[in-house]
């Protein structure tokens, strides 16, 4: 059951480098014993054959529990202490540094207080750069992955009105910003004379999602672009080569030819992720499809689609599947799962092939299953095949991969998720966790804070599970009010409050936040609404599935923490908070 | 340069500027606690910036700053706008980022701003010194994202078949070296399929059977690969190619071996290395979907998918009881919930 990865005695680096990490995971698995394996932790000499030992005199193991208040002092003390002087690699991620802090303790459950709070936010707000946009740190150049880590910060910590930093957010000069950056193949730079990459393409969309700047010519040719970064293996890239190249003997060099647009690398978790949750923040954008309401029955497909496989279940949220630039699902999932490791290496996630596991693919590769709901995509439609139903001694006790601890509640087993959520839990408790405070990669590896967002992210996917919820949908399809036009009688400068517009905003001296920004010239205020509403309600009906099996927690329910946005990395009350302040809305989904 | 001790403030060649501080009015939350070199010389950065100053002594500084902190792009974005308002030698710039890659090879800027150098300088510069420069780091780090990615843009935008010529014993030698070297399997897909036809490469027949065989040796001699089967795979997927077309080749894959068999040597269909541990779980599945393409094999191909869910690849059990569901449901025998 926890037999080492098959070498075929046929040694390389890889399976040798393989070998090594699959020898210190055993010693953090509390039920894998091994008589002859040396214990690289061991003060007596490490090559000398061990005694079989019991759970409680193994060294380096921590149990099924998940030490919050250890990793709420880890991140609350680089909050307030600061980050010592070898983190000046990082003095360009400065806003990266306050999410993977704040969103941590978000997941923990913990608020800051007033203080704080206003401390964070002005701190971003000197990132923010007079071209628009947020950098790295005062003075910096903006960039689109920082300004995503401070938008998502002020979305935690800020609120609206004066100094609150949503309203101090320049949302015209941002989107002037995102538009600069665009390439003629749907790619963005990620900054001026910077590279591309589909990080760049996530981080706008999600920016662009939460303040209400998406617009069509922003996300013209994105979806195509997208596409173009998946590898044969099924997972994406992280960017595509255009083939506009001046040196292409034959073309005009202007010309953008739409074949070969070969990805540059090859699959990878972090771009996977975003390329996934990207393609799913664009489905409100495309034309509805003809039959918005009902999802396909996937039996019905099988008989008209050409291939004799059925095709994967659409949402309401994406079009569809005849037009267009398409990605392989298909293949996207089978890679996705691909990577989840053995139960040796306690069902870590890798993020490519034949590469060793690391905790933060907990989030970028388990949670693109959360994303994939997005896409309807689940074990829910065959569930009936999973014998894990049928019969409880799957995953419980006994000999199987990922028995349980002593104080763990028993694992039901029933969840209808494609990956092994259980192993996954599993790993995240007792390698991850490091013994100081704070997450890692894997053992013996110091943690740091951006390890532990992405694996509490990757525990609170693996814990719960959140999807756009069709019931939600409807409530926020009857609640949305849709924006007036201006009246004509009001002042030019000024903007008249919008009818969601909440009575305790009596502060007239700052600038509200423009409403009618992402109101193309071209377009009636009908179809501005419209398409603004599609975005808000895909964005908002993303909720927790709280019926019977879609939550568990390996080691019991005190392990749990919150569960969060998949497209975001975001809690789903900070994510709609955001959302209708921006969109001008004021419905709040019941709980 | 780092470590030397004279700060920027004390130098009185910079005694016409007054650096910045980073953050003037604002009392940050979780500081980074910078050495007072970095503090000195990222205060006189922001300074320059301002003044919007181009010239040599800002070259001397964004390089000092790179030095200690390679993933600053805003010194990058600088330092190269700078080169070009000084028509600086591109030429060297390149030297001096061969040294720079060496240390810091693993953040973008080093690499993106090699891309942008070779760019300017156009049919000036040497792609296939690049490829040399670029095959000596991966000597050191043989996955290397970036470097992986920069050799595919490299080969792309200047898109010339003396340079393509050698990519595949290149890539031959990679996967000699390691078997399991995915990046490397990756970039023999982009040579091969993913950048147009070549002249000399015409008959794609050829180029399909060629590619079949090598991978079909690959996985003879160690079959637990899942870069060697992903390749397989995708070949076939993007040639449109029947996996029934394979079926002879994975049999004896998917068992223990048959010790009582006499061997008998099949050049197309090379068995599995006396050392293989078999059954191999890839083989398994690839005989399930041949199964699945095949009218009334439904069934088989489920068993196949479930042995491995209960059997031999137990951690995707939910995956493996959803393909049994597909291979079910498309053969019409249930209709999903």
């Amino acid at each position: 059951m926890y037999a080492p990865t098959k070498t075929d005695n046929y040694p390389t680096q890889t399976s040798i480098d393989q070998a090594k990490v699959e020898q210190i995971l055993a010693h953090h698995n509390p039920n894998y014993i091994s008589p002859t394996l040396p214990n690289p932790h061991s003060p007596t000499s490490p090559t000398s054959p061990q005694t079989p030992q019991t759970p409680h005199s193994r060294p380096q193991r921590n149990e099924a529990k998940l030490n919050k208040q250890s990793h709420i002092n880890f991140l609350a003390r680089l909050l307030i202490q600061g980050f010592p002087d070898r983190y000046t690699s990082q003095d360009a991620s400065q806003p990266w540094l306050i999410f993977w802090i704040v969103q941590g303790l978000s997941l923990l459950g913990v608020g800051l207080d007033a203080g704080n709070k206003q401390k964070i936010i002005n701190t971003l707000l000197a990132c923010q750069s007079p071209l628009g946009g947020f950098g790295g740190g005062p003075g910096q150049a903006p960039h689109l992955l920082t300004t995503y880590a401070a938008v998502c910060t002020l979305a935690i910590v800020g609120r609206p009105g004066p100094q609150g930093g949503w309203d101090q957010i320049d949302r015209k000069k941002l989107y002037d910003f995102f538009l600069s950056l665009k390439q003629p193949d749907g790619s963005t730079l990620v900054s001026p004379h910077s590279e591309v990459d589909v990080r760049g393409t996530y981080c706008l969309l999600v920016t662009s999602t939460l303040l209400d700047i998406l617009t069509p010519p922003l996300s013209a040719s994105t979806p195509s672009f997208i596409a173009s970064c998946q590898t044969y293996e099924g997972g994406f890239a992280s960017a595509s080569q255009p083939y506009y190249s001046p040196y292409f003997k034959v073309r005009n060099e202007s010309t953008l030819m739409s074949d070969p647009r070969p990805p540059l690398g090859e699959a990878h978790g972090g771009y996977t992720f975003c390329a996934v949750a990207s393609w799913v923040m664009l489905a409100p954008l495309r034309p509805p499809s003809s039959n918005p309401s009902s999802p396909p029955n996937p039996a019905s497909t099988a008989q008209t689609s050409p291939s004799p496989r059925p095709e994967y279940p659409t949402s309401q949220f994406t079009p569809s599947q005849e037009e267009g630039p398409k990605i392989n699902t298909r293949s996207l999932v089978r890679w996705l799962t691909s990577l989840q490791g053995s139960p040796l290496e306690l069902g870590a996630f890798r993020g490519r092939t034949n590469k060793l596991v690391d905790g933060c693919y907990s989030w970028w590769v388990g949670g693109c299953f959360g994303v994939l709901e997005g896409l309807g995509i689940d074990g829910a439609n065959f569930s009936q095949f999973s014998h894990s139903k049928a019969h409880t001694s799957g995953g419980q006790g006994g000999e199987g991969e990922g028995a349980e601890g002593e104080d763990a509640d028993e694992w039901a087993d029933d969840d209808d998720a494609l990956f092994n959520k259980k192993a996954l839990q599993e790993y995240i408790l007792y390698a991850a966790q490091a013994p100081t405070g704070g997450l890692r990669d894997k053992p013996p590896k110091h943690a740091d804070s951006y390890h532990t967002l992405y694996n509490l992210s990757g525990l609170s996917n693996a814990q719960h599970r959140v999807h756009p919820s069709a019931d939600v949908t409807e409530l926020l399809q009857k609640n949305w009010v849709d924006t007036p036009p201006p009246s004509p009688a009001s002042a030019p400068t000024s903007t008249p409050p919008s009818p969601a517009s909440k009575p305790e905003e009596t502060e007239e001296t700052f600038e509200r936040h423009d409403i009618y920004l992402s109101k193309l010239p071209s377009e009636s205020y009908e179809a501005w609404n419209a398409r603004r509403k599609r975005i808000w309600i895909a964005a908002s009906a993303w909720s927790e599935d709280e019926s019977e099996g879609s939550v568990a927690y390996v080691g019991g329910s005190d392990n749990r923490v919150n569960a969060s946005h998949p497209l975001f990395n975001l809690t789903i009350t900070h994510s709609r908070g955001m959302l209708n302040h921006f969109y001008g809305q004021s419905f709040v989904v019941p709980s | 340069m780092p470590g030397d001790s004279v700060l920027y403030s004390e130098r009185p060649e910079w005694s016409d500027i007054q650096p910045i501080a980073q953050y003037e009015t604002v009392t940050p939350v979780a500081p980074i606690f910078y050495s007072d070199e970095y503090k000195d010389a990222t205060g006189y950065f922001r300074a320059v910036v301002k003044a919007n100053e181009r010239s040599e002594r800002v070259l001397q500084l964004t390089e000092h700053i790179i030095r200690l902190n390679p993933g600053h792009y805003s010194v990058w974005q600088y330092r190269w706008s700078t080169l070009l308002a000084l028509g600086s030698s591109l030429e060297d710039e390149l030297l001096l980022m061969d040294e720079l890659a060496t240390t810091y090879l693993k953040t973008y800027q080093v690499w993106h701003h090699r891309r942008l150098i070779i760019t300017e300088l156009g049919g000036k510069s040497n792609p296939a010194r690049e490829l040399r420069f670029i095959r000596q780091g991966l000597n050191v780090d043989s996955k290397n994202y970036h470097t992986w990615a920069y050799r595919q843009w490299l080969l792309a935008h200047f898109n010339e078949d003396a340079l393509w010529e050698g990519e595949l014993p290149f890539v031959e030698e990679m996967l000699d070296e390691d078997v399991r070297n995915n990046s490397a399997w990756h970039h023999r897909f982009f040579t091969v399929w993913q950048s147009g036809v070549r002249a000399g490469e015409e008959d794609r027949e050829y180029t399909l059977n060629r590619e079949l065989s090598y991978t079909k040796e690959k996985i003879a001699l160690a079959p637990n690969n899942g870069s060697a089967w992903n390749y397989l795979r995708g070949v076939l997927d993007f040639t449109k190619t029947s996996y029934s077309t394979l079926r002879t080749f994975i049999e004896p894959y998917t068992a223990p071996r048959d010790e009582s068999e006499p061997e008998v040597l099949d050049l197309d269909n090379p068995l599995p290395s006396k050392d293989a541990q078999l059954p191999c779980v890839a083989a398994i599945e690839f005989l399930a979907e041949i199964y699945e393409s095949e009218v009334d094999n439904a069934k088989r191909a489920a068993e196949l998918y479930r042995s491995l869910a209960e059997v031999h690849d137990k951690i995707r059990e939910k995956y493996w009881n959803y393909r049994v569901g597909e291979a079910l449901s498309s053969a019409g025998q249930v209709v999903a919930s």
